[in-house]
């Protein structure tokens, strides 16, 4: 499982803060100016142009993508909870970075 | 130019008189010079050029003269050209260590036997190029501006790059001209042709003929200013406001019309055909719908495009009608290219499975079809081989005003990517930072036309760029401001084999490593266009001639590790490198493999793609291409696609048949052509460079494939 992320999209930093990514083999991409590697991957998986329009993107274990925050989410906390990790508590509605176009890939 | 005579000329002897006398200041000798005529000689002219061209002092100037003076003398010349004292003056300051002033005194030209050889033969740098007077006029100016862009407007490193390989600065011979051009014809729709230097000035047109003979002209002029594609968005809808009055037939003889007047103009101009394509849509794209109209005489219609869709559909119907006929022997038109765009609106538009037939139809029978497939909110304007500029958030607002709608890529400078792997031998860090190096230099020769064209343009109205200074709406024609600058790559399959050992094809593993390869370059390009303030954008380079070129020059240079990984027919010097991110020609892979993986590197190539599907004398059903389309625009990544039959033209009895054969299956005569793709548009196979005929035998045929 993989999360693509960037380090300025508030929805992927709350992502990031509440759920122990690494301990539930989460693997993260963070997209930017200088990982070709992760953006290889996010091509791979035929996403770019999804990415330029929302981030996160969760992609499954059998290739499917997730685009939705609320699917993704809840498929953390099933995966959270099938690993034994805890969930931070989460930070009420915090999505105004997105609405400038900061949660997509530039 | 001088001329230079025979040594041994009767004629030469008697116009030429030479009288040496013993006072060296004063030798009767004429020297035929640069301005067509001759003058006596005066060696004060030697020292003038070396004070008005270098920066040597006057003493050594004055002391070159008299010793090239003296040469003169003493080696009794009976012809004394004007190039030739110059190549004596330049081996003088060669001997004398002045490199620098060398370079700045040099002569551009071309040598007598080249000038013999490109009278007679064809030149095959560009398949689009008939071989005529006019054809080698072209060739020999493109020579020398050529030399001069390679002295006079990169730098040395720059320049080195492109000689040795290392890249390929595309169009040099072009030097004066930004490299291709998508306007809309509401321009001329609103402001007539009103072009500078014309001898007369015509008011917007009030008649669909008199538009169609504008939008010719008008691109016969940007031909002359580009060197290469020049595109026309959205154009059956445009054109809608003028076809109410017209019958069925009076639109399809418009339609006739317009592809026989692109299609011809290659012989009409003698250089290169108008590269023309032609955006179409079956529905009125979102953008445009609320647009005011332009209709006759360039007034408003009091309706929006929106109301116009039934007619653009007519047109975009008719156009395809004459594309299914082709010429009057049956072969396919060249030019122009009709793109057609694949939107999500599209699916939602009536009418629009019919059309899909009717244009598959045509890519079957004739493969005139590109399908360009815009997903999403994805906007774009599509020409030349694979180009396309996305509409971003300005040019959509632009799109209330159409005829402010132009884009332009300022040049293109292709990356020879197997040579990088030649020299990182394995190491993938040595790799990544050599095709850095190779972008950032690749930048510098950008920012170095960019800076050559603003020089040029700063000349206004009065300069050699007049018609792109025309500011009838309030801004040049070219707006440099707005320019893309295209970075193109050859051969990231022949990288992955040299890196990896297997190809694109064989692996996964190869495609993830070619898909970084990529989007290292896309990350590259977007620093150094943050940086230096300039869009620098990937494309899929065309590669008609630099495939072969970095591939011959490999094998001269890397000879031991080329000749491994080269494709084509080397005993033939048919070689090649796959075209950009384009797998295998000839790996057998089914044709939705094929777009879909190839497809995969669609996105990170932001400024155009393409997937060809060779069928050779395959002509699969409508339906069968129909429901192809379909599912590339719906389940991959792939930008644009086009299917590729081959055709064989008889020259004795003017039958067209199918499939490439050596003889004529109507009369059995052997003065055959081919005709087929050669990398993104039709042309006859005769005009083809070697390294394309090998590629052409290379291809692999999807002949069963759409029946299964």
């Amino acid at each position: 499982m993989t999360l693509f992320t960037t380090d300025d999209c508030v929805l992927c930093a709350q992502l990031k803060k509440q759920f122990d990514l690494s301990a539930m083999d989460v693997q993260v991409e963070v997209l930017g100016n200088n990982d070709a590697g992760a953006l290889a991957h996010l091509a791979w998986h035929g996403l770019v142009e999804k990415a330029r329009k929302a981030l996160p993107i969760l992609v499954l274990d059998d290739s499917s993508a997730l685009h939705e925050f609320g699917h993704i989410e809840s498929q953390l906390l099933d995966r959270a909870a099938r690993y034994g990790c805890g969930v931070a508590a989460k930070r009420p509605g915090n999505q105004a970075g997105c609405e400038s176009g900061s949660c997509a890939l530039q | 130019m001088g001329v230079v005579m025979p040594l041994n000329a009767e004629t030469a002897q008697a116009r030429t008189q030479r009288v040496v006398n013993e006072d060296s200041t004063d030798i009767a000798l004429f020297v035929r010079s640069s301005q067509d005529d001759m003058t006596g000689w005066n060696r004060q002219r030697i020292v003038d050029a070396l004070l008005r061209e270098t920066f040597i002092d006057r003493g050594t100037a004055e002391k070159i003269s008299r010793d090239i003076e003296v040469t003169i003398q003493a080696g009794k010349v009976k012809t004394i050209t004007g190039p030739l004292i110059r190549e004596m003056v330049n081996a003088k300051l060669l001997e004398m260590g002045l490199e620098e002033a060398r370079r700045m005194h040099t002569r551009l030209g071309v040598p007598l036997y080249d000038v013999d050889q490109l009278l007679v033969q064809h030149n095959k740098e560009n398949a689009n190029v008939p071989h005529g007077p006019e054809a080698t006029n072209l060739t020999l100016a493109e020579g020398i501006k050529k030399e001069y862009a390679l002295l006079h407007v990169f730098s040395p490193d720059v320049a080195d790059a492109h000689l040795s390989g290392d890249l390929h600065l595309h169009d040099l011979g072009f030097i004066d001209r930004p490299y291709c051009s998508g306007q809309s014809l509401e321009y001329i729709k609103k402001f007539g042709l009103n072009l500078p230097h014309a001898l007369s000035m015509a008011k917007p047109a009030k008649h669909a003929e008199v538009l169609l003979a504008h939008m010719v002209k008008f691109a016969a002029s940007l031909q002359s200013h580009f060197a290469g594609a020049i595109g026309w968005d959205a154009i059956n809808l445009f054109y809608a406001p003028y076809l109410e009055e017209l019958s069925d037939d009076g639109v399809k003889q418009l339609a006739q019309m317009m592809i026989y007047e692109f299609s011809q103009q290659a012989v009409a101009r003698g250089g290169q055909a108008i590269f023309s394509d032609v955006n179409i849509y079956w529905e009125v794209p979102k953008h445009f719908v609320d647009v005011p109209a332009i209709g006759p005489g360039g007034v408003y219609t009091g309706k929006t495009y929106g109301e116009y869709e039934k007619q653009a559909q007519r047109f975009a119907w008719a156009l395809f009608e004459v594309y299914k006929e082709g010429d009057a022997a049956g072969r396919p038109f060249f030019f122009p290219k009709p793109l057609v765009h694949i939107t999500e609106k599209f699916f939602k538009t009536d009418g629009h499975m019919d059309f899909l037939h009717h244009i598959c139809e045509v890519a079957s029978v004739k493969g005139n079809t590109y399908f360009v497939f815009d997903r999403g909110d994805t906007a774009k304007i599509s020409e030349c081989c694979r180009l396309s500029f996305k509409l971003e958030a300005s040019d959509i607002e632009d799109a209330k005003k159409p005829w402010k709608m132009r884009y332009s890529a300022l040049q293109n400078v292709t990356i020879n990517l197997p040579r990088l792997a030649f020299k990182a031998q394995g190491d993938d860090t040595k790799l990544f930072a050599l095709l850095t190096e190779k972008i950032q230099l690749a930048a510098k020769a950008h920012g170095q036309k960019k800076k050559f064209i603003e020089r040029l343009m700063s000349l206004g109205k009065g300069g050699p760029l007049s018609l792109l200074a025309m500011d009838l709406d309030g801004e040049p024609y070219l707006k440099l401001h707005r320019c893309s600058y295209l970075i193109g790559m050859v051969g990231l399959n022949e990288l992955i084999r040299v890196h990896l050992g297997q190809e694109l094809h064989d692996s996964d593993a190869s495609i993830k490593f070619g898909l970084k390869v990529i989007a290292h370059m896309n990350i590259v390009c977007n620093k150094l266009a943050e940086s230096m303030g300039m869009k620098f954008v990937l494309e899929q380079t065309p590669a008609e001639s630099t495939s072969f070129r970095f591939a011959k020059l490999d094998l001269a240079h890397f000879n031991a590790e080329a000749e491994k990984v080269v494709q084509g027919n080397r005993e033939k010097g048919e070689v090649y490198y796959s075209n950009s991110t384009l797998f295998n020609v000839g790996a057998t892979m089914s044709p939705i493999a094929r777009v879909e993986k190839e497809g995969l590197f669609h996105p990170l190539i932001e400024a155009g793609s393409i997937t060809h599907i060779w069928l050779g004398e395959a002509q699969p059903d409508k339906e069968a291409l129909a429901s192809f389309v379909i599912n590339v625009f719906k389940y991959t990544q792939n930008d644009q696609i086009a299917f590729s039959p081959e055709f064989t033209a008889c020259l004795a009895c003017g039958k067209t048949s199918r499939g490439l054969s050596e003889t004529c299956p109507y009369c059995e005569s052997k003065d055959v052509d081919g005709i087929t793709r050669i990398t993104g548009y039709f042309t006859k196979i005769s005009s083809w460079n070697k390294g394309k005929l090998g590629e052409l035998h290379d291809r692999y045929r999807n002949i069963d494939r759409f029946n299964q």
